[in-house]
């Protein structure tokens, strides 16, 4: 899928680019139990292997992730069977059509699962008398987590470059030499158009920013032919998924994701801020208390050294005390402060 | 091997905040947003958003260490508005960004598909 993005800056692009590769969620094989293996691959390579095999993740959405607080009835995981052996004489071929889904109604099987027109994914080769069987558990999860979970295979953007001619320049050109430069561009950005006998672009977005034509304007003697420059707020996606989900929804997912992220944060920036003035508040009554030699305050509270506490309780708290009993040691020492002076001097 | 978990790179540990702020004792007009589990996607992003501000005096971003999940963001203003209101608005103005960005998504996903369907039928 090919879309624009317009009228943001390369930060926000870029964020989505991040987004739909490493925090799209998708179900892939997780846990793989091996009852018997005697195949010429061993175990771990084995669930490696099917780890890495594409599922229908269309579920994900609704499920939940391992450690995610979930209800009873929340889908966390579904599991697949897999027993094959081998009793022709040559080479038996193990695929993702071999895995028999446990529990079919959660609507997650491999992709392109006992197509006819497509060609499973092969896990693993038997000679005769090899056995491989065991039980594969898909789960939800995302690309931050491990490769398997990404649901592109490419998602990229780029600048959408603005291309000018110019027809001064054009003007004084032969038609072999127009031809040339057309000709230089190797992704077929220009043409050559033998009514008007003029250089046109062709496909703008083909280009590839190799400066191809720039250096044939150049040889030319033609400098100021062709100016191209990045439109810094047009971009160019080009995403393409693994099967496991349909484009559009990844990139919906993507953008979601984001927009969720952006109102979680906004919360908790929210709540930081009346946390940390909170705590100044706290800090500077604690630093009051102190001074009138009341409780709350850190310095006559027993255990709690004595000796001088510096801006221990908050801006402009200070205070000397007598030790309390069980600390001995009543030397000078200066506290940074936490909340009720509790790191109080004597150290 | 003194690898962490992978896990820890986006869940959140019991009873730790998603945010945290310290205003800066020596600097007026600034502060350090800490970020768990966030990474390079919204440090830049919110950067950027940040310098799009005309009270912002600075703002930058940095991961203090790779193997630890927080991501740090440092806001100076000019006093016109705290760093705390910066931060507000920067994130406000990013989600709605992105509701809008989700709201021409989905009119353009329907128009194209509309436009398909009409192929078809024309093309039947």
């Amino acid at each position: 899928m090919v879309f624009d993005l317009l009228d943001t800056d390369v930060s926000s692009a870029n964020a989505l680019r991040r987004v739909m590769i490493a925090e799209v969620p998708t179900i892939a094989i997780d846990l793989v139990e091996m009852e018997n293996n005697t195949t010429v691959l061993n175990d771990e390579f084995l669930a490696h292997r099917l780890g890495l095999l594409p599922l229908v993740s269309e579920m994900a959405q609704s499920w939940k992730r391992p450690f995610e607080w979930a209800h009873d009835d929340d889908m966390i995981e579904t599991a697949f069977a897999l027993d094959v052996t081998c009793t022709v004489d040559g080479v038996l071929e193990v695929t993702s059509n071999d895995l028999v889904p446990l529990n079919p109604e959660h609507g997650v099987f491999p992709v392109n699962y006992k197509s006819e027109t497509e060609k499973p994914i092969v896990i693993c080769k038997l000679r005769r008398g090899q056995q491989l069987k065991l039980v594969a558990r898909a789960r939800k999860g995302i690309g931050k987590d491990h490769a398997k979970f990404i649901p592109v295979a490419t998602a990229v953007f780029q600048y959408k470059p603005k291309i000018t001619l110019s027809a001064s320049a054009m003007a004084e050109m032969t038609d072999d030499e127009k031809q040339a430069f057309v000709h230089s561009d190797p992704s077929k950005t220009f043409k050559f158009n033998p009514i008007t006998r003029m250089i046109e672009v062709d496909n703008e977005e083909s280009y590839m920013y190799d400066e191809e034509c720039i250096v044939k304007a150049r040889e030319l003697g033609r400098p100021d032919l062709v100016t191209i420059t990045q439109q810094q707020n047009h971009f160019i996606f080009r995403v393409e998924g693994t099967g496991v989900l349909p484009v559009a929804s990844i990139v919906r997912q993507g953008i979601e994701i984001l927009y969720r992220k952006c109102v979680d944060l906004e919360l908790g920036a929210r709540e930081a801020v009346k946390l940390a003035r909170d705590k100044d508040a706290g800090i500077s009554g604690g630093g009051a208390l102190m001074i009138d030699g009341g409780p709350g305050g850190g310095m006559g509270a027993p255990g709690v050294g004595g000796g001088m506490d510096m801006g221990g309780p908050g801006p402009g708290g200070m205070a000397m005390g007598m030790g309390g009993p069980g600390m001995g040691m009543g030397g000078m020492g200066m506290g940074m402060g936490g909340p009720g002076g509790m790191y109080g001097g004597g150290m | 091997m003194n690898q962490p978990d992978r896990y820890v790179q986006f869940v959140l540990p019991a009873g730790e905040q998603k945010v945290s702020y310290k205003a800066d004792t020596k600097l007026a007009h600034a502060g350090t947003f800490s970020f768990r589990s966030e990474d390079h996607t919204i440090g830049n992003l919110l950067r950027m958003q940040l310098h799009s501000d005309k009270a912002m005096v600075v703002a930058g971003y940095r991961i203090p260490h790779p193997l630890e999940p927080v991501m740090v963001v440092r806001v100076q203003t000019n006093g016109t508005k705290s760093p705390e209101e910066a931060m507000q608005h920067a994130l406000q103005d990013l989600a709605s960004e992105y509701e809008l960005m989700l709201n021409e998504f989905d009119a353009q996903i329907g128009e194209v598909t509309r436009q398909a369907d009409d192929r078809q039928l024309h093309g039947l």
